[in-house]
């Protein structure tokens, strides 16, 4: 994939006066759902407003396919950006928000009236869309942000917190709406502080930390990166003592742990890989293995490892 | 410009056309632009409705101008209901003074059906004279040129442009909107070509729309017969110039307060900097005058009023009388101001940043 096709940060910098907003980011971000995990003030919001021309580095260079931010008249063709702001232009309903701001992007009436009922309909607002925004709940101004940042078809996404206020059949809607796109080969690239939604919606991370990026790649990469915490494999097996004796004599095996209901065991392995690969040869002698998973290869043990206790972001 | 950015501009200027028409911060700028109008309609009900009652009391006291006008500072009380008759009105009140005296005052109310008078009385004696003409069409344009350069162009223009222009980027900061604006696929440039001539509309139609109706409530009292005599000249046909001079006043102010709701967290700052600085231009030497935009408006006004004709002498000997600047003049540097503050606002809108939190 090359860099005019990706999302690319050089070695970008912000500062708010002396505060500090992202430092030194650099990133190269392929189509697919990227999710930027991080605590409070950790550089998240910047990194989107960065992206999209909402504020300006203080130093590097920033590429949306391509294209600079400072050129909103060619970025805002491809990019739809839902903002964590709450707020709308006064006394609009949702279908006249969505197609007054469709006939900035030189929309005729008629197609901006098409494509604002289309967007509408994809986040499932139709019947309200001629109430008044501000007669709007949480999870339906949610939802009409998005069909906003939708409305024009964009091709890259930047959603900050979208999930947020969604009730739950809503909320996998959305998230089967996200996967459609990035299968389209569009970039989605969210916020979110729901860590599980996150690890079953992404196909990257990029985890961030008082504006640093920390580490970024698929989870399962990230994870192997982190080597002071080792892996966990929990296998399910009907003879745990006998496995956990031969597992243990492994030399990268740093703890085996027989699970309380006697189902199986927990390994704490150096090397995942040559474990997985091992195991065939150590589960002779009519052991039963019924499951082999990784215990700690997601967004939240992750995220535990490299920000610790640290609160995630609301 | 291409047909597409064309038709974002249309699209800007429709969106906020409706926003300013139809906000709630725009109710005080509608109270006051509508006060001189209510001034001139209450006027023009009461001025006639006060002739009307003149003559029905000159029907019963009937008394010549000539003898009213001949009533004289000194003469006593006694004299003037000799000259006059009775009065149609009179009062008189006495009230002690000092050494156990007794002063004594009053005033008798005359009028030939046209004028009215009033005769101030100290003890006896005439000690001044009131004297209420019918309102005349000079006279009262008079007082619409006063009341447009004192009132309508130094406040409630002024005070409307800071309503209407600071609001187009401020406003959609506080209410944490304007984001909206710079997720499209529009320069910043034409977003506030957009905003601007928006507003410019908003202001021009409510503005000159107040200066027609005003100079529509002054005519009211008057006949046919008597407008038609006075238009007769062309020279007196100022409405258009009065109009003119609104807009210009509205393009110039109106740049002015969008560029401070670009730049300026509070924009009220700069505006009352803005208004100390006009304000003061009357008493500014004639060098400085120039450097003020109400310098080149009132020099396209076409009728010169008095700043008071009421103010204390040591005041007037501080204003400075300077020449108007020509029309041509006073036209291209308006224009060129307006054009400049523009263009330095669209660089200035370039970087402009969405930072609701520390705005």
């Amino acid at each position: 994939m090359t860099d005019s096709a990706n999302i690319t940060l050089d070695n970008v910098s912000r500062f708010y006066g002396e505060v500090l907003g992202v430092n030194r980011v650099t990133l190269s971000i392929p189509p697919g759902i990227t999710s930027l995990v991080g605590p409070n003030g950790s550089g998240k919001t910047t990194l989107m407003n960065l992206m999209t021309g909402l504020v300006r580095p203080t130093y590097g260079e920033i590429r949306i396919r391509g294209i600079a931010p400072s050129e909103p008249q060619k970025l805002f063709h491809l990019v739809g950006y839902s903002t964590q702001f709450d707020s709308f232009p006064k006394g609009l309903t949702g279908f006249q928000f969505i197609q007054s701001f469709l006939r900035f992007f030189g929309y005729s009436s008629a197609t901006s009236l098409e494509l604002a009922g289309r967007a509408i309909a994809q986040v499932g607002l139709t019947e309200a869309a001629d109430r008044k925004i501000a007669a709007y709940s949480k999870g339906m101004r949610q939802r009409i942000k998005l069909a906003q940042a939708i409305a024009h078809d964009p091709q890259v996404l930047v959603l900050d917190e979208p999930l947020n206020g969604l009730d739950p059949l809503i909320r996998a809607e959305t998230i089967a709406l996200f996967r459609r796109w990035a299968d389209e080969g569009r970039h989605v690239v969210v916020s979110s502080h729901v860590l599980h939604e996150v690890d079953l919606i992404s196909d990257r991370v990029i985890l961030l930390t008082g504006g640093y990026v920390v580490a970024e790649g698929q989870i399962h990469g990230v994870r192997t990166e982190i080597q002071e915490h080792p892996m966990e494999v929990l296998i399910r097996c009907d003879q745990p003592g006998a496995l956990a004796s031969r597992v243990f004599e492994q030399e990268h095996v740093v703890s085996v742990q027989i699970l309380p209901d006697g189902s199986g065991l927990l390994v704490q392995t150096r090397d995942a890989d040559r474990f997985y690969r091992q195991l065939n040869h150590l589960a002779l002698d009519n052991i039963q293995i019924e499951s082999v998973a990784p215990a700690d290869d997601n967004v939240n043990s992750v995220y535990q490892y490299l920000i610790g206790g640290e609160e995630v972001s609301k | 410009m291409n047909t597409s950015q064309w038709a974002q501009l249309f699209a800007i200027i429709r969106l906020e056309i409706w926003k300013t028409f139809f906000s709630r911060r725009s109710l005080w700028i509608y109270l006051f632009t509508l006060a001189p109008v209510l001034l001139f309609t209450a006027n023009s009900i009461y001025a006639p409705r006060e002739q009307a009652r003149l003559a029905r009391i000159a029907e019963k006291h009937q008394v010549a101008l000539a003898n009213l006008t001949a009533i004289t500072r000194g003469m006593t009380n006694s004299v003037v209901l000799e000259q006059l008759g009775e009065p149609y009105q009179q009062h008189t009140w006495r009230h002690p003074i000092e050494g156990g005296r007794v002063n004594e005052r009053g005033f008798y109310r005359y009028t030939d059906g046209k004028s009215d008078f009033t005769f101030h009385f100290n003890n006896g004696r005439v000690r001044g004279i009131e004297r209420s003409d019918p309102e005349t069409l000079p006279q009262n344009f008079l007082i619409f040129a006063t009341i447009f350069r004192f009132y309508f162009l130094r406040l409630a223009v002024f005070f409307g442009c800071v309503g209407i222009f600071t609001n187009l980027f401020r406003g959609e900061m506080l209410d944490k909107s304007l984001h909206f604006y710079l997720l499209t696929p529009v320069r910043r440039e034409i977003l506030l070509a957009g905003k601007y001539l928006a507003g410019l509309l908003a202001a021009m139609v409510i503005f000159t729309a107040s200066a027609a109706l005003q100079w529509e409530a002054l005519l009211w009292q008057f006949d046919h017969q008597t407008v038609a005599d006075y238009f007769a000249d062309p020279s007196s046909a100022h409405l258009l110039s009065y109009l003119g001079v609104t807009v210009l006043a509205c393009a110039a102010y109106g740049s002015i307060f969008l560029c401070a709701g670009l730049l300026f967290r509070n924009p009220i700052v700069p505006a009352a900097i803005i208004l100390l600085w006009e304000s003061a231009n009357l008493f500014l030497p004639a060098t400085l005058q120039k450097l003020g935009v109400i310098y080149y408006l009132q020099s396209l006004c076409p009728l010169a009023a008095a700043p008071d004709s009421n103010m204390p002498v040591p005041l007037t000997r501080l204003i400075s009388a300077t020449t108007p600047a020509s029309a041509s003049m006073a036209l291209v540097v308006l224009i060129l101001f307006t054009l400049g503050v523009l263009v330095f606002s669209g660089v200035r809108s370039r970087k402009l940043e969405i930072n609701y939190s520390t705005d």
